[in-house]
């Protein structure tokens, strides 16, 4: 079955998903990778998110280390398919607490990411389409942790027709081999 | 002058090799897309090669991924000598990187400092080879993405099981990896030698044309073996399931020291990437791959 969803997503609307559906996602996410979700991490329990964090209740993280070009001080995105996710296993609990996100956006499945209750839900990107979401980014809204550099930072994007995106780790369940 | 050409070469197939994947991919991904039975397979698929399409047409690196740029250098000895190799290639991947673009995939491993410019503290990873009685200078760059790089690996096994036990050693490998590296995957690998020649082997084997065997008959036969026991375990596209999990894998070996029997692995993602150019003593290119 096919959906079509805006974020921020209402909760109640991610039970209508079932594993293998086709998710397509409008609206506000962000990239976080590696060193951002440690940063995540560190500055809430120092009590230092930046405040634009809050807008990200019951929307989505999305696993990627994109290729931005940078002119005159405006952004565009290049290239950006999803990382693998499970690096981020050990953090990833913690920063769906923190953030209060509804979906993780990546490739090859995350083992601990406790998916029960619809708590979170697992959308799977193919990996190395980095090209065709050139087309989905309508505008890159802020960037944070630039420090971090272009492809660990913290990239705010307004998506249109982000997909096709694959629920494949659901309510305690997982389509991965 | 000739150091101009080779570094504009350089910048050249930095670019073909980020918005093109090695056209037997292609063949092989849509081969694989008529008769694959599962239809999440085939959405992975079908998403593979309609990516390639848009890169290729927006000239777009196809991956952001854009990889650790490995260069391999085949210098003919009667080449015209160059004083100056590491600078040129710095600066043609500084270049490119701005370019292209490319994405900065270069970070200090102690500060997690990003130069953002794919350069650095040995960086890029250049392989000579010096070869006897040429004229020409072959270049390949290789760049290898983070996500299936990080499951190779170097056994060290024992000389009285290692030939034995080196597939089920590399099945366990692929098993726990699933979807991570970005099946449909390649396999690169290097049994004998030392740690370090083995993985160099396993590395310069995915440079092999695809569906091309080893030439000795017992090494071909291993691959094939090998292979055949990888697309057993049906991890599939993206480790969501299907038939093909792995596209090739490629065996080189170098003789052993009698007490080692190491083995490197080197695993290669769908969206495989090399390009080359080889180029007269006047810097005019007379071969592009």
């Amino acid at each position: 079955m096919k959906h079509e969803l805006r974020l921020p997503v209402e909760p109640e609307k991610l039970k209508a998903l079932n594993l293998g559906d086709i998710v397509y996602l409008n609206g506000l996410l962000v990239t976080a990778r590696d060193q951002a979700h440690r940063r995540i991490l560190e500055s809430n329990s120092s009590n230092t998110l930046p405040p634009s964090f809050k807008t990200l209740k019951n929307s989505a993280i999305y696993h990627c280390g994109p290729i931005i070009q940078e002119k005159r001080s405006s952004y565009r995105i290049i290239s950006g398919g999803p990382t693998t996710s499970q690096r981020m296993d050990s953090l990833q609990n913690q920063v769906v607490e923190v953030l209060q996100v509804k979906f993780i956006i990546g490739k090859g499945g995350m083992k601990s990411l406790n998916t029960q209750n619809y708590k979170v839900v697992y959308l799977s990107y193919t990996g190395g389409c980095g090209a065709l979401i050139n087309k989905k980014v309508k505008e890159i809204i802020q960037v944070v942790w630039k420090d971090l550099g272009i492809c660990e930072a913290v990239w705010f994007l307004d998506v249109e027709n982000f997909g096709p995106l694959i629920v494949t780790q659901l309510n305690g369940k997982s389509l991965y081999i | 002058m000739l150091q101009e050409k080779i570094e504009t070469a350089i910048i050249d197939i930095l670019t073909r090799v980020t918005i093109k994947p090695r056209p037997k991919i292609i063949e092989i991904l849509n081969k694989n897309f008529k008769s694959e039975q599962s239809e999440i397979a085939r959405a992975q698929l079908i998403m593979m090669l309609e990516n390639f399409k848009y890169g290729k047409k927006n000239k777009i690196p196809v991956c952001q991924d854009t990889g650790m740029l490995n260069f391999f250098i085949e210098l003919g000895s009667n080449f015209p000598l160059i004083s100056n190799y590491r600078d040129l290639i710095d600066r043609a991947v500084q270049r490119a990187t701005k370019l292209i673009p490319l994405r900065g995939n270069s970070v200090d491993p102690i500060t997690n400092e990003n130069p953002e410019t794919n350069t650095g503290i040995n960086v890029p990873p250049i392989y000579l080879r010096i070869v006897d009685n040429k004229n020409t200078l072959k270049i390949i760059v290789f760049p290898k993405g983070g996500g299936a790089e990080n499951i190779s690996k170097l056994f060290m096994l024992n000389p009285s099981n290692g030939i034995n036990i080196f597939q089920e050693k590399i099945i366990d490998v692929l098993k726990d990896a699933g979807g991570m590296p970005c099946p449909p995957i390649l396999l690169g690998i290097g049994i004998g030698g030392d740690a370090v020649l083995c993985m160099k082997l396993a590395k310069e084997a995915l440079l092999r044309q695809i569906e091309v065997r080893n030439q000795r008959e017992d090494i071909a036969r291993l691959e094939m073996e090998l292979l055949e026991k990888v697309n057993a375990l049906h991890i599939g596209p993206m480790g969501l399931g299907g038939s093909l999990t792995c596209i090739d894998v490629h065996i080189e070996i170098a003789m052993r020291h009698p007490a080692s029997f190491p083995v490197g692995l080197i695993v290669q993602c769908y969206s495989h990437r090399w390009a080359s150019f080889e180029m007269d003593r006047n810097g005019v290119i007379i071969d592009e791959t």
